[in-house]
């Protein structure tokens, strides 16, 4: 209503001028009539109308609303103002839009990480449930098939409960035969998650069924990569594991959780899940849980029930529950498993930004505030013709938001432009890194931190402004420029800028640090020139040990015979390669005491053909690495690392002694040691590990590695097509180098190494900018102060030192509460760090340093300026 | 009062006396501007003199209000004019105002007494 006659107003008061000249002719016509003289007829209406400008005013005024008039004329105000001061709004601007910018682009990783909910029905209510033998390894063992069953209908806390593994199959009907990760799942793990599909059906309980025919269901991303998003996909048959499976529907496009899956089974599908010995053995762990809270159940009920029907097997079946394996379940909330390891980075580096946008609105605070002292004349003069306080105040922050927003504007589309390199980071942290877009929330929260960083850096200036003193007016122009009270405002924004610059750069010094040493470790192997693949094995096709020999040996012999190959291997794991945890297992060493009722000692298995560790560059410390007589048909042989050698056979060497990984049913003998390599990943320490020769282990999950001499991708076609002269339908995936696989691993704490560098050195630059900035306002100010003191006979030295001790003033005492905040700040980094603590002496020592060396340097050019004051001159001045 | 200058004062008569005015004035049919200021005053016999101009925001704001609406027409000695109507509205907010009226006069009667009334 009051909007519409807003709008309307100047439409009225037109209409207005017409009605009141046609009312002032009416009173004419009738005082003429009463017999005056036009000139008195015209006066005499006039007078009793009264003044019609006045009239028109005051309706103008009724249709008005006055904050809106007032913002657009602040508005207005302060555009002019702003565009006669271009520097300072392009600073500004610049300022503002870069420390927004780093603040909404890490808000979108957030927002579509960890605010979002999950494309599942009811998220918070879903659980993975998983199995762990905590007393012999902290890796989950996962549950059999007896074990799902049981904790299906033991429990009291659950609406369902499904079951879940993966496994890689070779799917034929494509153009080429392809590796399928596939999710086995039983029939309600759909309704599990509440997940429904864009296209056909999913799997239903008739499809679990003994003898139902195969479906498949094929997730969204590989429907689109391999069928184009073929709606006439639904129907097709595929073959895989020698039977035919019939394509039913397709998934919407989640994230890619619990794994990569490309298309999904139900358990009955599976040759490994449906066999009866599977079924049968309650030992046969491979699967893992996933259930759905009854309404009102926590996850702290559940964990309770699931121990209590843990209790209950353990009774029942004390075999297969040790009290030495500490068997337990494990439930985790899904959320929390698709996010802990994002949110501590993001909010890390969130809390960075949001440290550099604070320090970018003290330092815009402070250049306002400068500008404001200069303008202080004007506003006494406004003030003076009846401006009130809030009027000034209101003007300046006007201003101030009017930057603000412009930043925003920028920062908005910095952001943008820089999501999709940050989804790409985000992807190594979090299978939601697809939610990641720039969306309603992104916005308002850049427009929010645009409005908040305006009243962050315009309500001191404005403040200041709004006290200005009339009497100022009579002031000479060089005492206005600041009071002594404006300059211990400055000064303490030029501490506070120091304060939080020192916490960025430490937190930015210790992942540097953290970087460092990740770089500077050691994997045990030399990783340059090595060419990785997967060549697993398709088991039904291969289910002679001879069959997989043969294969394997051909392989290994032509790629080996290659020109540019040095030498070829095939393992069961590749170095580095964190998809894939350790294989563990108990072992006995022959002639050291057994400890019965405890765990066995836990060491990794790894699988290596002869020339594995001359591909890989692993020392051979002592004894020999495998043969390709150490056959089947050979005595059993193995090799262990130096690590395992030291604990077991501390003052002798191993070579030559035996040990055994089935309980002492078979043993096996030690033929040589190795160097530690460190399998699982940088940060991770060798554990004791034993090497078994390839021909005498059932091996299908398998790796080609070969040494070349050059480039080692270039060689990729030649060795695949060997593979593919083998056995043309075995499928060769995740071809990569080890140096690849490397940077991988250090490709996340590089990048957020980066961005908290980036961060830190923007803020350094603008606390040093603000330094320098305030003391050279100072300096201007004393000038007259300074020139007298040299015309009374100050050294040079003397004002210099003068000078630098009042620029280092505020940055000391910045220093010193920025060492207290950095000691609480960094804690929080502590899990992001590699062999560095976080209140690490020498990175302090080291930042503390640089900092005033820095900030030293930011003095020196206003010192100089004051040094060089010309004492006539300045006193001439006055 | 003391200084005597009521007539001039009348300008600032209470808001919504001078509404209730218009709004009575239109009873007897549309009437533009001119026409209610010169009937007011004459049906006063003179005393209620208002400042012409200061009819037009009262009449703006029973416009807004809904109580009145406008249209342009011709005056009697054919002039474009905006003439103003008393919708239904109105004539209930009429009722409502001559009664309120009423009731305060009473009132105000009754508290300041015949003889006092007279005595002035």
């Amino acid at each position: 209503m009051s909007l519409r006659r807003y709008f309307r107003r100047r439409h009225w008061d037109a209409e207005r001028v017409q009605e009141f000249e046609a009312h002032i002719q009416n009173e004419i016509d009738d005082n003429l009539a009463r017999g005056m003289s036009r000139e008195v007829a015209r006066r005499q209406a006039y007078l009793k109308f009264g003044n019609p400008a006045r009239v028109r005013e005051e309706i103008w005024k009724m249709n008005s609303i006055a904050p809106l008039e007032n913002l657009l004329r602040d508005g207005r105000y302060a555009w002019r103002t702003l565009l006669r001061n271009p520097g300072y709004a392009l600073v500004a601007v610049l300022t503002l839009g870069l420390g927004i910018g780093a603040n909404t682009a890490i808000f979108t990783v957030i927002n579509g990480v960890l605010l979002r909910p999950l494309p599942y029905a009811e998220s918070r209510q879903i659980l993975h449930l998983d199995q762990v033998a905590a007393r012999l390894s902290p890796d989950p063992i996962g549950f059999s098939v007896q074990e799902i069953r049981d904790y299906r209908e033991q429990n009291h806390v659950f609406s369902d409960l499904a079951e879940y593994h993966s496994m890689t199959f070779t799917l034929l009907g494509t153009k080429n035969p392809e590796r399928v990760a596939t999710g086995v799942v039983s029939a309600n793990y759909f309704d599990v998650l509440g997940v429904k599909p864009v296209l056909g059906r999913l799997i239903t309980p008739a499809d679990e069924s003994l003898n139902a025919p195969p479906v498949l269901v094929l997730t969204y991303a590989y429907w689109m990569k391999e069928f184009g998003g073929d709606r006439k996909i639904v129907g097709r048959a595929f073959e895989m594991n020698d039977r035919v499976h019939t394509v039913v529907g397709v998934l919407p496009p989640l994230p890619e959780y619990p794994e990569a899956n490309d298309v999904y089974m139900p358990t009955t599908s599976c040759p490994s899940r449906s066999s009866e010995k599977m079924i049968a053995d309650r030992d046969m762990r491979m699967m893992t849980g996933f259930a759905r809270l009854k309404p009102g159940v926590t996850a702290a009920q559940a964990r309770a029930d699931l121990a209590a029907i843990q209790n209950r097997l353990a009774i029942a079946y004390p075999k297969s529950y040790p009290a030495s394996a500490g068997t337990a379940a494990l439930v985790t909330p899904v959320e929390q498993e698709l996010t802990h390891a994002a949110r501590p980075t993001f909010l890390t580096l969130l809390g960075a930004a949001g440290l550099v946008l604070l320090l970018a609105c003290a330092n815009l605070a402070n250049l306002a505030l400068s500008r404001q002292m200069r303008r202080s004349r004007e506003m006494a003069i406004r003030m003076a013709t009846g401006a009130s306080q809030w009027n000034v105040f209101r003007q300046l922050l006007t201003e101030s938001m009017m930057v603000a927003l412009a930043g925003g504007v920028l920062g908005v589309g910095i952001a943008a432009a820089g999501s999709k390199v940050l989804i790409a980071y985000a992807a190594r942290m979090t299978p939601l890194s697809g939610e990641i877009r720039l969306d309603g929330w992104v916005l308002l929260f850049g427009f929010g931190i645009s409005l908040l960083a305006g009243l962050l850096f315009g309500t001191l200036p404005g403040y200041v402004a709004s006290r200005v003193r009339i009497t100022s007016l009579a002031d000479a122009g060089e005492r206005s420029a600041g009071s002594e009270g404006g300059t211990k405002v400055r000064n303490a924004l030029v501490a506070a800028q120091v304060m939080f610059s020192f916490v960025l750069l430490m937190c930015a010094g210790l992942m540097l640090r953290s970087l460092y040493n990740l770089l500077s470790v050691d994997p045990g192997f030399k990783a340059s020139n090595v060419l990785s693949m997967q060549t697993s094995l398709n088991w039904t096709k291969y289910k002679k040990d001879e069959d997989k020999r043969n294969f394997f040996h051909q392989v290994l012999e032509r790629a080996g015979a290659l020109p540019g190959a040095e030498a070829a291997a095939v393992s069961m794991s590749v170095p580095l390669n964190s998809d894939m945890g350790p294989m563990s297992g108990g072992v006995i060493v022959e002639g050291q005491p057994v400890h019965p009722g405890e765990p066995t000692p836990q060491v990794d298995y790894e699988v290596a053909s002869p020339d594995y560790f001359r591909v890989l560059g692993v020392p051979v410390l002592s004894g020999r690495s495998f043969f390709d007589s150490d056959t089947a048909q050979a005595p059993a042989v193995a090799v262990v690392n130096e690590r395992m050698a030291k604990h077991y056979w501390p003052t002798q060497s191993a070579v030559g002694h035996r040990i055994s990984v089935d309980k002492g049913k078979t043993w096996t003998t030690v033929v040589g040691v190795v160097s530690n390599v460190r399998q699982y990943g940088l940060e991770k320490e060798a554990a004791d590990s034993i090497y078994f020769p390839l021909y005498q282990v059932d091996l299908t999950s398998a790796h080609l590695l070969v040494r070349t001499r050059s480039d080692p991708m270039r060689m990729a076609n030649q060795v695949t097509s060997i593979i593919h002269d083998v056995d043309p339908q075995q499928p060769v995936t995740q071809i990569r180098t080890l140096d690849e696989l490397r940077s991988a691993q250090l490709g996340t704490p590089k990048v957020t190494a980066i961005l908290l560098g980036l961060f830190a050195m923007v803020a350094l630059f603008i606390t040093i900018v603000g330094v320098s900035g305030t003391l050279a306002l100072s300096v201007a100010r004393r000038s007259k102060e300074i020139g007298i003191r040299i015309a009374l006979g100050a050294t040079k030295e003397k004002i210099l030192g003068n000078v630098l001790a009042r620029g280092m003033a505020p940055v000391l005492a910045g220093l010193a509460v920025g060492v207290v905040a950095a000691i609480f700040a960094t804690r929080l980094l502590a899990n992001l760090l590699f062999a560095v603590g976080p209140d690490d002496p020498l990175t302090f020592a080291g930042i503390v340093a640089l900092l005033l060396v820095v900030a030293m340097a930011g003095c020196v050019i206003p010192a100089r300026r004051a040094v060089s004051v010309d004492p006539m001159k300045a006193l001439r001045t006055e | 009062m003391a200084r005597g200058k009521q007539v001039d004062k009348s300008g600032e008569m209470l808001q919504g006396t001078l509404d209730m005015l218009v709004l009575r004035t239109l009873v007897t049919g549309d009437a533009h501007g001119h026409t209610i200021a010169k009937v007011i005053e004459r049906t006063s016999e003179d005393v209620l003199e208002v400042e012409q101009g200061s009819l037009y925001p009262a009449l703006h704001r029973l416009e807004d209000r809904g109580w009145v609406s406008s249209y342009w027409g011709a005056s009697e000695n054919n002039r474009k004019a905006k003439f103003y109507r008393l919708t239904a509205a109105g004539r209930k907010q009429l009722v409502a105002e001559t009664s309120r009226w009423r009731q305060m006069a009473r009132a105000i009667g009754l508290v300041m007494g015949e003889d006092m009334l007279s005595g002035q």
